[in-house]
C-alpha cells in the first residue's frame, strides 16, 4: 500500500530537451504523471523548457539544466547537454533533491543522464530505450564507463530488442517494461471524431485514408518509402488521401496533406478517422508508440518489419499478429500489404490489437516500474532501504 | 634519461598502477556487496509468494484437491532448511504449479500475481548483479591479486518463474 508514509522522492533524468517533442521525453512526463497519481514525488531534470500546458508536473518539479545542444547521435539530431556546467548543475540538484531513488533515462548517452549516473549516490534505476547497436561506442562504453554501469542497481528495456542491446553491449540485465500510453484517452474518449480535424478541404467520407505520424523531414521515418508506395495503391484505389502529421517541412504531392504539429487531441480524432494506419520507419526505431496509440484507437496498422514493431504486433508468420507488415523501405511491399489491408477488412484482428494495447496502459506500465523501484531498493543499502515501498 | 627522470617516470606508473587496482577493487566490493543484498531481497521475495499461495487455501470456493496441491508446493518451498539446489528446484515446482491452476483461480488471487511478478524483477537483479561480479572475478588481474578477498563466489539463482514477459504488475494492487 503506497500511502503518504511510503511516498518517494524520485529524481528522473531525462537526456534529451524539451523543447522539442520526442517518445523519451513523452514517456518520462507519462511515468512523472503516473507517479504523482499514485502519491509519490517525482522532480524531472532535463534540458530545455517544458511547455506551458503539460499537466503532468509541478513547476517546482521540473528542473532545467539550460538550453540544450544539439549533437548527431544515434542516426538522429539529438539535442542535448554535457560539459563542466551541466556537471554542475546535475551535481547540485542531486544534492538539493534529496532523492530516495534515482530513474535515469538513456544512461549511456553523452548528457546529463550519463552525469548523473557517475555522481549518483542513491539507488538508480536505468531505462534503456534505444534498441540500436551503436557498436563503437558500446564498445568505448565497455571499456571506460564500465564502472559507471555496474552502478545501476537495476535496468529497464522499452522492448526485447532494447534489452537484447543491454545483455550482448553492457553485459547487464534488464526488465523488460514496454512504454505506456493513456488507453483510455485513444479508445474511449467519444467526443472526439473526424470531423474536428481540419485537414483544409471539404470532408469527403469516400476518400481511404492513410495516416503517417512522424517527422516529414527525417529519412529514417520513412514517409518517402510511403510517399512512392501512394500511386502504386492508386491504380487499384484511385480514391485515397494521405494525411501525414509532424514536424519539419517538405514539398508533398498533391493528394497528401501535411497537418504540421498537432495537438494530443487532434491525434486522437485522426487515429480515429484512419482507414490505415502507417509506419514506414527505416531503422532505429525504439519503441513503436505511435503504432501502439494507433492500435488503441481502432486503426487497421501496416507496419515495417522493424525489431521493435515485431515486438509489439508479432511474427509476419504468426497467424494471430495484429498487424500487416513488410520489408522495410520496400514501396512495392507496403503498397501491397495496405492493399492487402483494404481489401479484406478483419475487425476481429483489430478489436484484437485493441486489447493488446490496453496492457500498454499506463495504469499496467507504471505499476511495473514501481515494483522495480520496490525491489531495487528493497537490495539497497539500509538507509536507502527503508524508504521502500508497500 | 637521468636517474631522477627515470625514478619520477617509475613513481609515476607505480601510482597510476595503483589507482587502478583500488579502483578495481572497489568496484569488486561494490559487485559482492549488490549480490548479497539482491540474493536478500529475492530471498524475501520468494517467501511473500509462497505465502501469498498459502493464501489460497483459504479462499472461499477453492477445491479441496488443488488447495492440497498449493499448500504442499508452498510448504516445500517455504523449509528453511533446503539446499540451494532444491531451494530452486522447490520454487520452480511452485511456479509451475501455479501456471497449471492459474486459470482456475478466483480474481482475488491479484496479489499473488503481483508477489510473482516482484519475485520474477528480484531474480533478474540478482542474476545481473551475479553476472557482474563473476565477469570482475573472472579478470586476470583480479585474480592474481585475489581482489575478492575470501567473498564467496556468488551464483545465479535458477528457476522456473513461470509467467510471460513483460512482467506486469495489476494496478489495484497499488
Amino acid at each position: 500500500m503506497t500511502g503518504v508514509r511510503g511516498s518517494l522522492r524520485v529524481g528522473i533524468v531525462c537526456p534529451y530537451s524539451f523543447d522539442v517533442p520526442g517518445g523519451v521525453q513523452n514517456h518520462v512526463l507519462g511515468l512523472a504523471r503516473y507517479l504523482r497519481q499514485a502519491g509519490h514525488r517525482p522532480y524531472v531534470l532535463a534540458p530545455g523548457q517544458l511547455g506551458p500546458a503539460t499537466d503532468e508536473l509541478d513547476v517546482e518539479g521540473f528542473a532545467s539544466v539550460g538550453a540544450a545542444m544539439p549533437v548527431r547521435y544515434n542516426g538522429s539530431v539529438a539535442r542535448v547537454n554535457f560539459g563542466p556546467l551541466s556537471a554542475a548543475r546535475v551535481t547540485r540538484w542531486l544534492r538539493k533533491g534529496k532523492f530516495d531513488l534515482l530513474h535515469i533515462h538513456e544512461p549511456i548517452t553523452p548528457s546529463i543522464s550519463l552525469l548523473a549516473l557517475w555522481a549518483a549516490e542513491q539507488p538508480v534505476v536505468a531505462t534503456f530505450h534505444a534498441a540500436t547497436p551503436r557498436s563503437r561506442s558500446m564498445q568505448l562504453a565497455g571499456g571506460v564507463l564500465r564502472g559507471a554501469i555496474e552502478k545501476i542497481d537495476a535496468g529497464i528495456a522499452v522492448s526485447e530488442s532494447a534489452r537484447n542491446v543491454v545483455v550482448q553491449h553492457l553485459g547487464r540485465d534488464a526488465v523488460v517494461i514496454p512504454n505506456g500510453i493513456q488507453f483510455n484517452d485513444f479508445a474511449r474518449r467519444q467526443d472526439l471524431c473526424a470531423e474536428l480535424v481540419d485537414i483544409g478541404r471539404p470532408a469527403d467520407s469516400g476518400r481511404t485514408r492513410l495516416i503517417f505520424l512522424g517527422r516529414l523531414d527525417e529519412p529514417r521515418k520513412g514517409l518517402d518509402v510511403l510517399l512512392a508506395a501512394v500511386p502504386l495503391i492508386m491504380k487499384a484505389r484511385p480514391h485515397l488521401e494521405l494525411i501525414v502529421a509532424g514536424q519539419g517541412s517538405r514539398s508533398l504531392p498533391e493528394w497528401c496533406c501535411s497537418l504540421g504539429m498537432i495537438s494530443d487531441e487532434t491525434k486522437i480524432a485522426l487515429l480515429r478517422s484512419a482507414d490505415i494506419f502507417v509506419a514506414p520507419h527505416l531503422a532505429r526505431e525504439s519503441f513503436g508508440i505511435v503504432l501502439l496509440e494507433a492500435m488503441a484507437s481502432g486503426a487497421p496498422i501496416v507496419a515495417s518489419e522493424l525489431p521493435s514493431f515485431l515486438d509489439v504486433l508479432g511474427s509476419p508468420r504468426d497467424e494471430q499478429r495484429l498487424g500487416e507488415v513488410f520489408a522495410a523501405g520496400n514501396a512495392g511491399a507496403l503498397a501491397a500489404a495496405v492493399l492487402q489491408v483494404l481489401d479484406r477488412p478483419d475487425p476481429l484482428r483489430v478489436a484484437r490489437a485493441q486489447q493488446a494495447a490496453r496492457r500498454y496502459d499506463w495504469s499496467v506500465v507504471g505499476a511495473t516500474v514501481l515494483a522495480v523501484y520496490r525491489a531495487a531498493l528493497s537490495a539497497a543499502p539500509a538507509r536507502w532501504a527503508e524508504r521502500r515501498i508497500g | 634519461m637521468s636517474t631522477v627522470e627515470m625514478v619520477s617516470l617509475m613513481i609515476i606508473v607505480v601510482l597510476i598502477v595503483g589507482w587502478r587496482l583500488t579502483w578495481l577493487a572497489t568496484r569488486v566490493d561494490r559487485a559482492h556487496v549488490r549480490a548479497e543484498r539482491t540474493w536478500a531481497a529475492l530471498d524475501a521475495a520468494l517467501v511473500r509468494r509462497a505465502e501469498r499461495a498459502l493464501e489460497l487455501v483459504l479462499m472461499p470456493g477453492i477445491d479441496p484437491a488443488t488447495a492440497l496441491l498449493v499448500a504442499d508446493a508452498a510448504n516445500a518451498a517455504l523449509d528453511p532448511q533446503l539446499s540451494r539446489q532444491d531451494r530452486e528446484r522447490t520454487e520452480s515446482d511452485l511456479s509451475h504449479l501455479l501456471d497449471a491452476i492459474g486459470p482456475m483461480l478466483p480474481s482475488e488471487s491479484s496479489r499473488l500475481e503481483s508477489e510473482r511478478a516482484r519475485a520474477n524483477i528480484c531474480r533478474r537483479l540478482h542474476n545481473d548483479a551475479v553476472a557482474t561480479a563473476l565477469s570482475l572475478r573472472r579478470r586476470y588481474s583480479v585474480r592474481l591479486l585475489q581482489l575478492a578477498g575470501h567473498a564467496a563466489e556468488p551464483r545465479p539463482f535458477e528457476m522456473a518463474d513461470g509467467l510471460s514477459q513483460p512482467v506486469i504488475v495489476r494496478a489495484a494492487e497499488n
